[in-house]
This record gives C-alpha cells, structure tokens and sequence, in this order.
C-alpha cells in the first residue's frame, strides 16, 4: 500500500499542473480553488485502481480531473474534513502571476464566464488535444467537439474583448 | 494576443508550491453530488430508525384499545417492511462507487440517472409512509372514535369527502415533492445543467 501511494503520489507531483490549472479554471475563489483542487486529488487516488496503464497517465488524469470538476459541488461547510492545505499545496496566486504571466490572468478571468463544457473544451485544448481526443474524452463525436470547440474559441475571444483585451 | 500566445503561456505555466503529500490521500469525505446525497440518505436512516423505535411506544403513550393495537400492529410492521426495503436499495446505492475514469458523458449520464433513481425511490418510500399513516388514522377514527366520526360523515356531503380526500393526496403529494427537491433537488439540478450543455448541439 506504502508503494502504491508512494507510486501514485511521484505521478501526481509530476503531473500537479494539470489539477492547478483545471481548479484555476473552475473556481473563482482561492479557497474554492483549493477545495477542488483537494477533492481532485482524493478523487485520482480513489480512481488510481482503474488505471491499468493502457493509456498514458495523463490521458487518465484528464478524465477524472475533468469529470470530477464538472460535478463538483462547492463545500456547505468550509471546516469540513480538511487536510492542513496551506502546509500540503499551494494553488498558484494568480496575483503572484501578473506581469509575468498576464495573458494567462485575462485568460482565466474571461473563462469564470464560460459554462462546464465550455471550460473543459478550452482546457482540453490548450493541453494541446487534438479533435479526436477531446470527442474521446467528452464522450462526443468528432464533428460535435469540433463545432463546440470553434464556438467556444469565439465567445471566449469575445469575452477577451469585452474585458478590454486586444486579441 | 491569439491563442497562440496563450497556449505558450498556458504550457509554459509551471507548478509552484510544495509537493503533495499523503494527508492529502487520507480525507475520507468526497464532495461529489453523489456524495453529498448519500451523506443526506445516511442521515435519514439513522432518523428514520430513530421514529421505528420511537413509534414502539406510541400504543403505551396513547392508551390504545386491544382493537386498534392489532390495526397498529399491522400498520408498524408493513412501515418496517417498505422502510427495511427502500433503505437495503439505498444501501446499494450507497456502496456503488462509480468511475471517474470513465469519458465525460458516460459519467455525468451515470451521475444523473444514479441520483434521479435514488430521488424517485426516497419519493416512493415517503409517499407509502404518509398513506400508511392517513390509512391509520382514518382505521383509529372508525374505531376509537366512531360515533363522532358517524356523526361527522351523516353530515357532510359524499362530494365534500371526495374533495377531502383528494386535497389530502394533494397536500401529500406536494409536501413530498417539495420535501424531496429542497433536500435532493438542487444536487440534481446541478448535474442535469452539465448534461443539457454537453448535449447542447
């Protein structure tokens, strides 16, 4: 079992941008952010048996990052069992971010305005999916993640600019 | 700025801050909608427990007559009977685990149809106690208290008892549905949003 979790933890430690960027994506509120964030990794370890190494690593994290995202139900009770977050992760300050990283600020103000789907299909392709992918993950066909994908593009540019953003 | 730019800031995004570490591999307590209405189910069983044994004494408390005990007696163990079987289903459902693994819609479909099931039994259940009930205290009134009750029913007209019964269902049947999505509803509402804009074409 020690193994196992030690296995598992290497790959997520490896892998820990994927889980940051998808609770940046999906929750305003740094606390919020650091709940999902929480609840991904518990959710990856109770998964962990299913991943029988057929696929990449990541291909399987993307699923189950994205899937617990989207039906994530935002905490009643912040106190609730927690693990001491501020000593185990830290979830990227996004102010810490500015001027280094500014795109990427407009970025992730502008998709807080884009639905749950809308938000994996920007994830799943800035992670560099192709079409076929993102059907394959999202559980829809090609054609159908390439439409939504391209209206997707739009409003999000649509949203850029509105910020006040040239794009 | 285009997506271009974006993407190569995206990728160039490093993770800062420490490692995970175990403790975060050891909270018990997911926050899946699933699982907040399987916390919310475990509640209630230990309530609806709690009211089975508390409903042992009632005969005691109220002074019933050997006639109405027996009419008791019958209408505890039919509401031990469904309540045993709709909480062994809500057991099931409780120890099902599911797959994040598995693609998007597969999971958010299985996510759905998981809860709604679960709603419209926990419905079913709270609609056959409250019938159950209405049924023995109309049994309690024929017995205990027929001569008021003979008197109450010469008086009023077949049309008014029809119309009470049926606002009676009503009210039932509306208190349970309300019951059912203040508790259960918004959890499914949620869930049902995510799968309208994954079908959204």
């Amino acid at each position: 079992m020690k193994e196992t979790e030690n296995i598992f933890l290497n790959l997520i430690n490896q892998h820990k941008a994927i889980i940051h960027k998808i609770s940046k994506m999906y929750m305003n509120d740094a606390e919020d952010q650091r709940d999902l964030f929480q609840e991904i990794i518990l959710q990856l370890w109770k998964a962990y048996p299913t991943f029988k190494g057929n696929s990449k690593f990541t291909t399987w994290m993307y699923r189950v990052c994205l899937n617990t995202a989207l039906v994530y139900f935002k905490k009643d009770n912040k106190k609730v069992d927690k693990a001491p977050l501020d000593e185990n992760i830290d979830v990227m300050d996004i102010n810490e971010n500015e001027g280094k990283e500014e795109k990427l600020t407009y970025l992730y103000t502008a998709v807080q305005e884009l639905n749950a789907i809308e938000k994996a299909l920007i994830f799943l392709f800035l992670e560099n999916q192709s079409h076929r992918d993102i059907a394959g993950n999202l559980g829809i066909s090609e054609v159908n993640a390439r439409v939504k994908l391209n209206r997707t593009k739009e409003k999000l540019q649509f949203i850029i600019k509105k910020n006040g953003y040239e794009f | 700025m285009n997506f271009d730019d974006i993407k190569n800031e995206w990728n160039a995004e490093s993770s800062e801050g420490n490692n995970i570490s175990t403790d975060m591999l050891k909270i018990k307590q997911a926050n899946t909608p699933i699982d907040k209405i399987r916390a919310k189910m475990k509640h209630e069983f230990y309530y609806q427990l709690f009211f089975l044994l508390l409903m042992v004494f009632i005969p005691f408390l109220a002074g019933f007559s050997t006639a109405i005990k027996q009419v008791y007696l019958i209408t505890y163990a039919t509401t031990c009977g469904f309540t045993a079987y709709y909480f062994f289903k809500f057991y099931t459902f409780y120890k099902n685990s599911y797959d994040m693994s598995m693609d998007t819609r597969k999971n958010i479909l299985w996510f759905y149809y998981e809860m709604k099931l679960n709603v419209e039994l926990y419905k079913a259940l709270t609609y056959i106690i409250a019938f159950i009930a209405v049924g023995f205290m109309s049994a309690y009134l024929f017995i205990e208290k027929a001569s008021v009750f003979a008197k109450i029913l010469t008086n009023l007209s077949p049309v008014f008892l029809i119309l009470n019964c049926f606002i009676t269902i009503l009210i039932i049947g509306v208190i349970t549905e309300l019951w059912a999505w203040f508790y259960y509803g918004r959890y499914l509402k949620q869930v049902k949003k995510v799968v309208d804009e994954l079908d959204y074409e």
